[in-house]
């Protein structure tokens, strides 16, 4: 008899859910768009994005590889204005504004990959131990907590130094990293659902683990994973920079921290540009994360809607 | 009573913590193959490179090596930094000096612009003051440290010429004996008004570089604990007895209010700590983070291993010390639940 | 109210300061235990603490607009790995320590490759009996009353123990080979009297062996109270404390920052002028800013940023000889194909077609790495004679970039539809991985189906693939070890038995490698000048045409120093960065 209630409950509510899902979802995009210092994220966002996904059409892009800088040997270390390199070169030749452009594109890249991976990972071992509880539990939680003991640009350095210097392998090193945050959190809220009522409930509607897990867990817990997917998102292309500063990037990559670490050997020498450009849009990118991510924090986080 | 059960608890866990650390450490530092190639010079035929192996134990089978490193690390043979040309213990105490010097200060700077930016902004709220320390809160977070301090070089380094690079002028630094390790303080020991001078003026442009960061973490935190205990009943009480606004602010709702800031200042030492290797990089400061970086940059492995665990453990017993503190100075959190 | 515990801000101070009394524990403790298992030396006791609790009055900050005035700054670029002659690797940091603390029999002069005294009181020579009529047997007369930094004496016994320890030790990063394979045994039958036995004549013995690091003096003293030595296990303490007869007096090693040294009063010979300082600064940008702002008297100069320090006021840039270490790409012909990284698609005889090195020769853009990265300071070097080295000549053929000739290479060859995919590798962050990435520019430029990946590796990394037999890449970046004579670079670059000829399996490649092999090792022994470059010339012209490298160029020697450094002198055959200190002043 259980058979038979199954497929005709999901369909009513489902929709329902979706249509309140709806209105919630441009109810804060409403609210999103009221703040000034989200919206100034958002705008920063939607520029940069756009920057990264047009960046072929803005720049030509260097062939066969457009990931890596163009450069023009016969040209070092010219100064921003100088004709064809409107934000000065590289000590390599390189053209700067490339570097900011697509390295655009670099960091959009580098952030996508590693933040879906981090949420996947996270959203499995969470479920897991939230779901599975006891024995499991405890060995996952150990496990990521003795992930979250050692600072996480520290590990990621220890990671990436151990597997070479490359772009692929600066993203092995931040989703190592980064997919605690999304275990503890996904696990949170499991527990958190499983000891409510409409669980239970469910439960003696004849739901099995895996539907409720559909239809009550992962909903809900999309609301933290998304803030702190949007922090992340900032985050991850903050570190990843800090790595390729310090010397673990590819060479030659259109990245900004190398563009950075690059022109920090011609400072002395008066060439501030290399450095500074690259440098800001590394700032503009965390902040502009930084701002909306803050921003869905305080709209989506029921304490502090309440306290309003 | 229950205090002492928490922090039981809390010890007993902690070398589990430990020893999974070493596993992953030592896991990770064998995944990219032999750490012999730092001790190698780049014309050496396989035979010699056995030779090599051999001298450092790295012929041995793997959980033998680790044991042997284990063993090592608690017993003070950390291995030999390639990097340094010395043993790693031996290089150790005076890089960690200069590390947690820079630290302290960056602590410093982090501390007083957070609480006082914070006290300011929240008092203030949504008014302009607040806004700018808003703003200033969230920039922090955002800002790329390696860039920040070279903006810093470019502007007061090259620029102006007025800060000095590196952590000592190195005349001076000899001049006084090191007892503790901390130049500043050895400065004071050491009754040197040059000293002392030369410290504190190549300390400052690093620890401002380093406790950006943290001081916007804590203004924030500091701001918004503001706010929520200005709106407290007590306070409300105390503004009734006709108490005026500054001592309000000065006497209950800013005290409470450090409460949760003490704690996000003891959690951000791990982002102090990781923010050391990025500015000692740029400022030629001779620390563990620096050494770090070069070991990385050149694959020597010996003084990986030993700096992720030395700082992972410390990291740990900060933590654990930051929430006890937090639980006897909030009895609520122990004897409330 | 009472049981809501309130923090001041005193509690918050506390809580700064137990987390640095964790710190304090551990460095306090350490400090104090390193510094009891520190053996002292023999007759020190007095030295290293009495700078100690001294009013900082070293602080005077100009004489004549001169900045420290008693003390020499170098700037180099990076730290030594050791200080011992024993194990010291040629061409590292550690050797520039060891040329100032240490003495050898005999020197080069300041003027060049002339020899003149050390530790032995005169140059030996047929003439004055020092070398015996066969070219077997050298007498050395050593100097009386030299004595060490500890005023441990050091006679003729010390001479034949400090080599027999070098010898013994046999360590593997070590030069030693310098005298395993000449010297057949040592005597020191009194005290001013050392007699060296040689395997076979060899007229190069003092020029190439009893000049060198390895070949360093220490007391017998020293190095007994010291732990004495032992094969195979290199001596701890004496790596980082050396302890030598020479000008300067090693006084402290602050790691990653500076070396202090102190003048040697009792030197045998003139002694220094000043203290001297080596900071240790790896970023170009400090060092260019350390010389320009008169910190630093000398510094490392690489010739990519001599555009930075040109022309800056009190700043004068010397320009010496070539180097004679070109930086080459090697072709590997014998990689194992399943080891390649993943991106590669060569076959395993990709290189072994001359024309398909030809085509890279032609392919590779010299005017970008030498006029761009070595910004000026740099030559094209023929097949292996690097300028300056016997035989070379301006009308030996070197390559140029020609395109269209690599193009037509390419196609002859059939790979220039399909395209290829190859890896180069290179230590990172430096003049190699610029060569690299410029190869990458010119072939990728050229055709876009040519893919190279350029892996700017770990030191440590690299030098373990650069040391492996065969070497799991197809293609990499370094610098030639330098020499002074054109058979080591024709054996070790170029002869199909030699070292690299064998881990490159460069046989696989030559039309004729018994032919090669038979006229470099003819060559080797030909007396006659005229004759050896003869034959040099032909087989360059050889090389030229079935060429196992790519020569990206040969740097010149070039120093940037403050103008008040009086009689600067720089010679290339004193280890880097060729300058002997104590003969410097300033003012």
């Amino acid at each position: 008899m259980a058979v038979g209630t199954a497929p005709r409950t999901p369909a009513a509510p489902l929709a329902g859910a979706l249509g309140t899902r709806l209105r919630r979802f441009t109810e804060i995009a409403r609210e999103v768009l009221r703040n000034p210092t989200t919206l100034i994220g958002a705008a920063l966002i939607v520029g940069m994005i756009g920057m990264a996904i047009f960046a072929p059409l803005l720049i030509e892009p260097n062939t066969p590889n457009p990931y890596q800088m163009p450069r023009d040997w016969g040209a070092l270390n010219e100064p921003p204005g100088t004709p064809g390199h409107f934000l000065g070169t590289t000590q390599q030749g390189g053209d700067v504004l490339y570097g900011v452009i697509w390295g655009a594109r670099t960091s959009l890249r580098l952030s996508i990959i590693v933040v879906s991976i981090t949420v996947v990972i996270g959203l499995i071992v969470g479920s897991l131990a939230g779901f599975l509880g006891g024995k499991i539990d405890e060995l996952l939680m150990r496990l990521v907590d003795v992930f979250l003991s050692i600072p996480e640009l520290i590990f990621a350095l220890a990671i990436a130094a151990v597997l070479g210097p490359s772009f692929g392998n600066i993203i092995l090193a931040l989703a190592a990293v980064f997919w605690v945050k999304y275990a503890r959190i996904i696990r949170g809220q499991v527990i958190h659902i499983k000891q409510n009522e409409y669980v239970d409930a469910a439960r003696v509607i004849g739901d099995s683990d895996l539907r409720i897990y559909m239809k009550d867990v992962l909903p809900n817990s999309i609301t933290p994973v998304v803030v702190q997917a949007t922090l992340d998102m900032g985050n991850v292309v903050l570190i990843g920079a800090t790595l390729s500063f310090i010397g673990l990037a590819e060479a030659g990559l259109a990245e900004w921290g190398v563009l950075v670490s690059q022109g920090q050997a011609g400072i002395s020498a008066g060439r501030w540009w290399a450095s500074t450009f690259p440098g800001l849009m590394v700032f503009l990118w965390a902040l502009a994360f930084n701002l909306v991510g803050d921003g869905l924090r305080d709209i989506l986080d029921p304490r502090t809607e309440s306290k309003r | 009573m229950q205090i002492k059960d928490y922090v039981l608890r809390r010890m007993m866990v902690l070398p589990i913590l430990i020893i999974g650390t070493s596993l992953i450490v030592f896991t990770l530092t064998r995944v990219g193959g032999s750490p012999v190639g730092i001790y190698l010079s780049h014309e050496m035929t396989p035979e010699e490179v056995a030779e090599i192996e051999q001298r450092y134990g790295l012929d041995q089978p793997l959980p033998v090596q680790y044991l042997t490193w284990a063993g090592g690390m608690l017993t003070g043979d950390w291995g030999w930094s390639g990097v340094a040309a010395a043993p790693v213990r031996q290089v150790f105490p005076d890089k960690l000096g200069a590390t947690m010097e820079l630290a302290v200060a960056a602590g410093i700077v982090a501390v007083a612009l957070g609480i006082g930016l914070g006290t300011y902004g929240g008092a203030r709220r949504d008014r302009l003051p607040d806004h700018l320390t808003r703003v200033f809160s969230i920039s922090g977070a955002a800002m790329p440290i390696f860039w920040f301090g070279i903006l810093l070089l470019i502007v007061f380094w090259v620029g102006l010429g007025w800060a000095p690079i590196g952590r000592s002028d190195a005349d001076i630094f000899q001049s006084i004996a090191h007892p503790t390790g901390l130049y500043a303080i050895d400065a004071i020991i050491a009754v040197s008004w040059t000293a002392f001078v030369d410290a504190i003026w190549h300390l400052l442009l690093p620890a401002i570089a380093l406790g950006f960061g943290t001081a916007a973490i804590i203004t924030r935190m500091m701001r918004s604990s503001l706010v929520e205990s200005m709106s407290e009943e007590y306070v409300d009480a105390a503004r009734a007895k006709g108490l005026p606004e500054k001592l309000v602010l000065r006497r209950h709702a800013r005290r409470n209010a450090l409460i949760p800031t003490v704690t996000v200042i003891g959690l951000s030492f791990g982002f102090l700590l990781q923010g050391t290797v990025v500015v000692e990089i740029i400022f030629r400061w001779p620390g563990l983070g620096r050494w770090m970086a070069d070991a990385v940059l050149r694959g020597d492995q010996a003084t990986i291993m030993a700096y992720v665990m030395f700082t992972s453990v410390l990291f740990l017993l900060v933590n654990l010390a930051v929430d006890v503190m937090y639980a006897y100075l909030d009895r609520r959190v122990v004897l409330g639940t | 109210m009472s049981s809501h515990k309130t923090v001041t801000a005193k509690r918050l101070w506390a809580i700064f300061l137990a987390m640095t009394m964790i710190v304090a524990a551990c460095t306090g403790t350490t400090t104090d235990s390193t510094e009891g298992d520190t053996p002292t030396t023999a007759g020190d006791g007095d030295g290293a603490t009495t700078t100690a609790g001294e009013p900082s009055d070293t602080t005077a900050p100009s004489t004549g607009g001169v900045t420290n005035p008693d003390t020499f700054v170098h700037a180099a670029d990076d730290e030594p790995t050791s200080l011992d002659p024993a194990q010291v690797e040629a061409g590292e940091g550690g050797e520039t320590v060891i040329l100032q603390v240490y003495d050898r029999l005999v020197e080069f002069s300041p003027d060049g490759p002339d020899l003149v005294p050390g530790i032995a009181a005169e140059v030996p020579s047929v003439e004055n009996g020092g070398i015996s009529e066969d070219g077997t047997v050298y007498t050395f007369t050593i100097r009386e009353g030299v004595v060490d930094h500890e005023d441990n004496p050091v006679d003729a016994t010390d001479v034949k123990y400090s080599w027999d320890r070098v010898l013994t030790m046999d360590l593997p990063e070590s030069n030693v080979g310098l005298l395993a394979d000449t010297v057949a045994s040592t005597e020191a039958p009194d005290a001013t009297t050392f007699v060296v036995t040689l395997n076979q004549p060899n007229a190069a013995f003092l020029n190439s062996v009893v000049t060198q690091s390895v070949a360093s003096i220490m007391s017998e003293e020293f190095v007994e109270f010291n732990g004495g030595y032992e094969a195979g296990t290199p001596n701890e303490y004496i790596a980082t404390n050396p302890v030598g007869t020479g000008p300067y007096v090693f006084d402290t090693w602050n790691r990653g920052e500076n070396m202090l040294f102190t003048v040697n009063e009792n030197y045998w010979g003139t002694p220094a002028n000043l203290d001297l300082r080596i900071e240790i600064v790896p970023d170009p940008d400090v060092r260019v800013l350390g010389v320009r702002a008169g910190d630093f008297d000398t510094i490392e100069t690489d010739p990519s940023f001599v555009g930075d320090v040109e022309g800056a006021e009190g700043v004068t840039v010397f320009q010496g000889e070539f180097l004679l270490e070109p930086i080459h790409i090697g072709f590997n012909l014998n990689y194992p194909v399943d080891e390649l990284p993943a991106e590669d698609t060569i076959p395993a005889d990709f290189f072994y077609d001359p024309m398909i090195r030809q085509a890279f020769n032609h392919a590779f853009d010299y005017e970008a790495f030498i006029q761009g990265a070595l910004g000026g300071f740099g030559a094209p070097t023929p097949f292996y004679l690097p300028q300056g080295v016997l035989g070379y000549s301006e009308d030996l053929p070197v390559y140029t970039q020609d395109l269209a000739m690599a193009e037509q290479l390419f196609r002859d060859a059939g790979v220039w539809d399909e395209g290829f995919s190859v890896s180069v590798i290179a230590e990172g962050g430096n003049l190699f991985e610029i060569a690299a990435l410029v190869l990458k520019d010119s072939l990728e430029g050229l055709n876009p189906n040519f893919t190279v990946n350029v892996l700017a590796l770990a030191e440590a990394q690299f030098d373990e693939a650069h040391a492996s037999d065969p070497i799991p890449y197809a293609m990499w970046v370094k610098n030639a070890d330098p020499f002074a004579d054109p058979h080591a670079f024709q054996s070790e670059y170029m002869d199909p038995e030699g070292n690299w000829g064998q881990v490159h399996g460069m046989a696989n490649g030559y039309q004729d490698p018994e032919t090669i092999s038979s006229m470099i090792d003819e060559a080797s022994v030909i007396t006659d000048p005229a004759e050896r470059e003869a034959i040099y010339h032909e087989l360059s012209a050889m090389f030229y045409d079935d060429p196992m490298w790519i020569i990206a160029g040969n740097e010149v020697a070039v120093m940037a120093y403050r103008d008040w450094v009086q009689g600067f002198v720089m010679n290339p055959l004193w280890p880097r960065p060729s300058l002997k200190f104590a003969l410097f002043d300033k003012g």
